[in-house]
């Protein structure tokens, strides 16, 4: 009940799913009560260290700051290796909570070193304790929870922010005795979160994290060097890291614009101290708007790739602006705020988040080595290689022509700022696209499509015919010969094959062409030194029956064949049947093949359908057609009618679009044409779908799949797919409203039969989603949503996600969401009644 | 090539000796002596390839032409000791169900009454 009224509550600001409202409050809690603390101690870093060694004394720290990050990275890779997660937060939280009361009384002794010690132990601790929250919310979170859930956890952020910028500015002065107290009260409410994190997640992220120690520990020595190569060697750390760097160059540039511009602005010191004060509140707290409110609808609107832009861009056209101003002469001051609130409340709002998502999708071996790497020593890096870069362009500006005076100099950095974002922008775009490659591989195939294996590896035409040799042993001597013969002109009669139809029938094998391929004599003549050459038995044949005086010699006995029907002549057929298959196209006596495939025996028809197969005869084309009404013979005569190729694939087009034909030879029509799998009989197969009823439509969307599957260079109308597959939501949709409404238990066929066509719709949107989408990733996104766990499913949503065009998207995720059935049926109803086909969840038309 | 003729009863026997090919140029071929004992009022032939060393499809031609001339006139052309490697041909392309190939002289013989 009071989980029902905290999510309730939280909906406004928050969409989270039932049983995810106490962690992210406690996420949120989390956040906030490591960020406060800080906020208090960061003003009471910058007072002590100004008002005791002075501004001029800054660059010591900032070296003294970068120089222990790389041996603070050190220590935690390898503490992170040896302690479970829960266990190295926990104690560090301890740990900083007993360096804020330490520095309690180090202040109180005015040693002067103090003030430097506790500077570079404040970035520390935000770093490391920052740093561990996004590592704890990457462990806990799939991606498509954490773009739900981050703007709401990530506020926590800046509502600590602001609450410590007021209590230091406001106990500054009354009561300056309580601030540090009061931050380690704070931390230690932390503390206690944390623990309640811990004993709530339990299980999960104790396997994650074990996993990835066990896998690191294994690995090379965890260290500094260890997590530098192992980011360099990735591309994706590698852009992760490049997009930091490039962010607080461009930050450090934008925030020297700034201070120039104020500067020259606003004269006095208290009215300089009075104006940032106001800006940072301001900026904080519109940050901390923008992150409750706006940053998981904009990732959720523009997915990663488009949030990823919006930063960039934002400061691009306010830079843009600031240059374009000082070219003008005009007042940069509104400008300059502008930009630089939309730098600080976006950096620590929409950016933080999308990178903390961009991690989320990496091996937690790999996170472990270089999250603290990047975040922690990079992260100091970059400030200082801007510092650098600022430096040399402030040098060079005086020497750069039109930039006398303050504005010129302004232009001058607003072009570089310019310059920068542009390869920034472009990193973005690589990293967006590495991230689908990413999601990609974070989904596993869950099992293989039988279908597609027993066509794709499976010699059918060789296992058929092997049979038929195998089979053919027992009824007829010649036929056997005559399969064995096949076995060889199709060049298939392996040492293994003949192992498997060799047999110990004497009388057999003194007969047959077998006897020549096993090991003792047939006693068959005089003994020869003869050799049985596949070539040349082969050519030889072939002249033989090319002979005119054979087709005279044959054709008086064939005749005679063709017309016995009495009992047990149609061994004799089936051989007739046979050796037409190894005539000549156009030898006389092919003719005679019609009348053996029209024969009333299945096995007679199946050798003349396999002869036909081999002639390709156009006039036999009706009668293999006729045949795939027989549910005996239907297969053959696909295979047969498969091998005429390209040239009949207007002709089973004929049969498919041919209303006034029964539906199952129609059906047949298509299956051929996916096994002809060419593009004009996926262009044949799609221009039906169009108008395609039900039974028909699934046979179709199962055709083209497999010509999908089989040639990957088919192309597929997407005018055509794209409203099919709106078709097959609507179907969905319907079936499942239906199934709803109907309130029948599952048992009766109705419901079942209802659940199968549910289940048969989403397969074939999926199916036609892989005829324009990579097949592949569709593939594994349906598996990965019927069958996986909770985090693959995910993963399938995010990978959708990151795919398919908005279009696409809004009609899908409705159903395959990972919502609750009322949620799902409201969603279906509202987009029937979109499409025009139904009420709406309120039971509007 | 050779080809000599003998006689039982009113048999033809025809013991073929060598190869049977197309690039062998001989004075009379295989169909042609028959046809000679054809037109000599000779109705029962039989071709005895003991000694055949090798025949190709030009060969098979002979005895399918021996055939076809020897039936159309009512006669009867039989096969003995044939090659295993022809007979398997012989199986492959049926010839089997029209030809009479025998592994004994004697049976064969026999079989013309």
């Amino acid at each position: 009940m009071a989980k029902n009224r905290l999510r309730s509550a939280l909906s406004h600001v928050v969409d989270l799913k039932p049983g995810e409202e106490v962690l992210a409050v406690f996420l949120f809690l989390y956040f906030f009560f490591i960020t406060s603390p800080y906020y208090i101690i960061k003003s009471l870093r910058n007072a002590s260290y100004l008002s005791g060694l002075g501004d001029e004394k800054l660059p010591l720290a900032y070296f003294l700051t970068a120089i222990l990050m790389g041996f603070i990275v050190t220590f935690h890779s390898r503490l992170q290796v040896r302690l479970p997660r829960s266990r190295l937060i926990i104690l560090s939280l301890f740990f900083f909570f007993s360096n804020i009361v330490l520095f309690c009384w180090l202040f109180g002794q005015g040693w002067k070193w103090v003030p430097v010690v506790f500077w570079v132990w404040a970035n520390i601790f935000a770093i490391v304790l920052v740093t561990q929250f996004w590592i704890l919310v990457n462990d806990v979170f799939n991606p498509r929870e954490a773009k739900r859930m981050i703007g709401f956890i990530g506020s926590g952020a800046q509502l600590g922010a602001i609450l410590g910028g007021v209590l230091a500015g406001v106990l500054a002065r009354k009561a300056p005795w309580l601030l540090l107290p009061l931050a380690a009260g704070m931390l230690g409410l932390g503390i206690l979160v944390v623990s309640a994190i811990f004993k709530r997640q339990g299980q999960k992220t104790e396997e994650i994290d074990r996993e990835a120690r066990d896998k690191v520990a294994g690995s090379t020595k965890v260290g500094f060097r260890d997590a530098f190569q192992t980011t360099r060697q990735s591309p994706y750390l590698l852009l992760l890291a490049g997009i930091m760097m490039v962010t607080l160059v461009v930050s450090t540039l934008i925030d020297w614009q700034f201070n120039s511009i104020v500067s020259s602005s606003v004269e006095g010191e208290s009215n300089l101290t009075s104006f940032f004060g106001f800006f940072n509140a301001g900026t904080m707290f519109f940050a901390f708007l923008f992150q409750l409110l706006l940053t998981s609808p904009v990732i959720k609107a523009f997915r990663i790739r488009g949030a990823l832009l919006f930063y960039p861009l934002i400061l691009f056209l306010g830079t843009g602006g600031i240059g374009l101003a000082a070219l003008a002469g005009l007042v940069l001051l509104v400008p300059a705020i502008l930009i630089k609130a939309s730098d600080k409340s976006l950096a620590y709002s929409l950016n933080q988040s999308v990178r903390e998502l961009l991690y989320i999708p990496i091996s937690p071996e790999q996170k472990y080595k270089t999250k603290i790497f990047i975040d922690m020593f990079l992260n100091r890096f970059a400030k200082g290689l801007g510092a650098v870069i600022l430096a040399v362009l402030l040098w060079l500006v005086p020497r750069a022509p039109g930039t006398q005076g303050g504005e010129g100099a302004i232009r001058y950095i607003s072009l570089i700022v310019l310059a920068i974002i542009a390869v920034w922008v472009f990193l973005n775009f690589l990293i967006g696209r590495e991230y689908s490659n990413l999601v990609k591989a974070k989904l596993e195939k869950q099992y293989e499509r039988g279908d597609l294996m027993v066509t794709q590896r499976l010699d059918v035409d060789f296992t058929k015919l092997v049979f038929d040799t195998v089979e053919s042993k027992n009824r007829s001597s010649l036929l056997y010969a005559m399969n064995l013969f096949d076995l060889i002109r199709q060049d298939k009669l392996t040492p293994e094959v003949r192992k498997l139809i060799s047999y110990r029938a004497d009388e057999i094998r003194a007969a047959s062409l077998g006897g020549m391929f096993e090991q003792t004599e047939t006693g068959l003549g005089p003994k020869t030194e003869d050799e049985l050459s596949e070539d040349v038995l082969k050519k030889e044949v072939q002249e033989i029956m090319n002979l005119d005086v054979y087709q005279d010699v044959m054709k008086g006995y064939l005749e005679r064949t063709v017309a016995d029907k009495s009992a047990g002549s149609h061994v004799a057929r089936m051989e007739a049947a046979k050796v037409i298959g190894f005539m000549g196209p156009r030898a006389p006596l092919v003719g005679k093949l019609e009348d053996l495939l029209e024969d009333e025996s299945p096995d007679v028809s199946r050798y003349a359908i396999q002869s036909a197969a081999v002639l390709k005869r156009r006039v036999d084309v009706p009668v293999l057609v006729r045949k795939l009404k027989s549910p005996a013979l239907r297969e053959d005569a696909i295979d047969a009618l498969r091998k005429f190729g390209p040239r009949i694939a207007g002709t089973m087009a004929d049969y498919l679009a041919d209303r006034s034909e029964e539906i199952e030879l129609r059906k047949t029509a298509a299956a051929v044409l996916a096994a002809i799998a060419t593009q004009e009989a996926a262009d044949y197969l799609s221009w039906e779908l169009t108008g395609a009823r039900d039974t028909l439509a699934d046979e179709i969307i199962d055709a083209l799949d497999r010509i999908r599957s089989s040639d990957s260079r088919v192309r597929f109308a997407e005018e055509i797919i794209k409203p099919r597959i709106s078709k097959e939501i609507r179907l969905y949709c319907r079936n499942l409203v239906d199934l709803h409404d109907g309130a029948k238990p599952l048992e009766e066929m109705d419901s079942r039969s209802k659940e199968n066509k549910l289940a048969g719709s989403l397969w074939n949107i999926f199916k036609l989603l892989g005829l324009i989408y990579p097949q592949e990733d569709m593939i594994k996104a349906y598996q990965n949503l019927k069958v996986g766990t909770k985090d693959s499913t995910a993963y399938s949503l995010e990978l959708l996600d990151n795919l398919l065009e908005k279009e696409l998207r809004e009609v899908i995720f409705p159903v395959v969401e990972d919502l609750s059935l009322e949620e799902k049926v409201k969603r279906c109803r509202d987009l029937l009644a979109g499409f025009g086909g139904g009420k709406d969840s309120r039971g509007r038309d | 090539m050779r080809i000599a003729a003998r006689h039982k009863n009113d048999i033809v026997i025809f013991d073929i000796e060598g190869e049977i090919k197309r690039s062998d140029i001989t004075d009379m071929t295989l169909h042609q002596l028959v046809k000679e004992q054809l037109d000599g009022g000779k109705r029962k032939i039989l071709l005895n390839f003991e000694a055949v060393e090798f025949i190709d499809s030009f060969g098979v031609g002979e005895i399918l032409a021996s055939y076809i001339s020897t039936h159309n006139l009512g006669g009867k052309l039989k096969l003995v000791k044939i090659s295993k490697k022809l007979f398997l041909i012989f199986q492959v392309t049926m010839l089997t169900k029209v030809l009479d190939i025998y592994e004994e002289e004697d049976t064969a013989l026999k079989s013309f009454f």
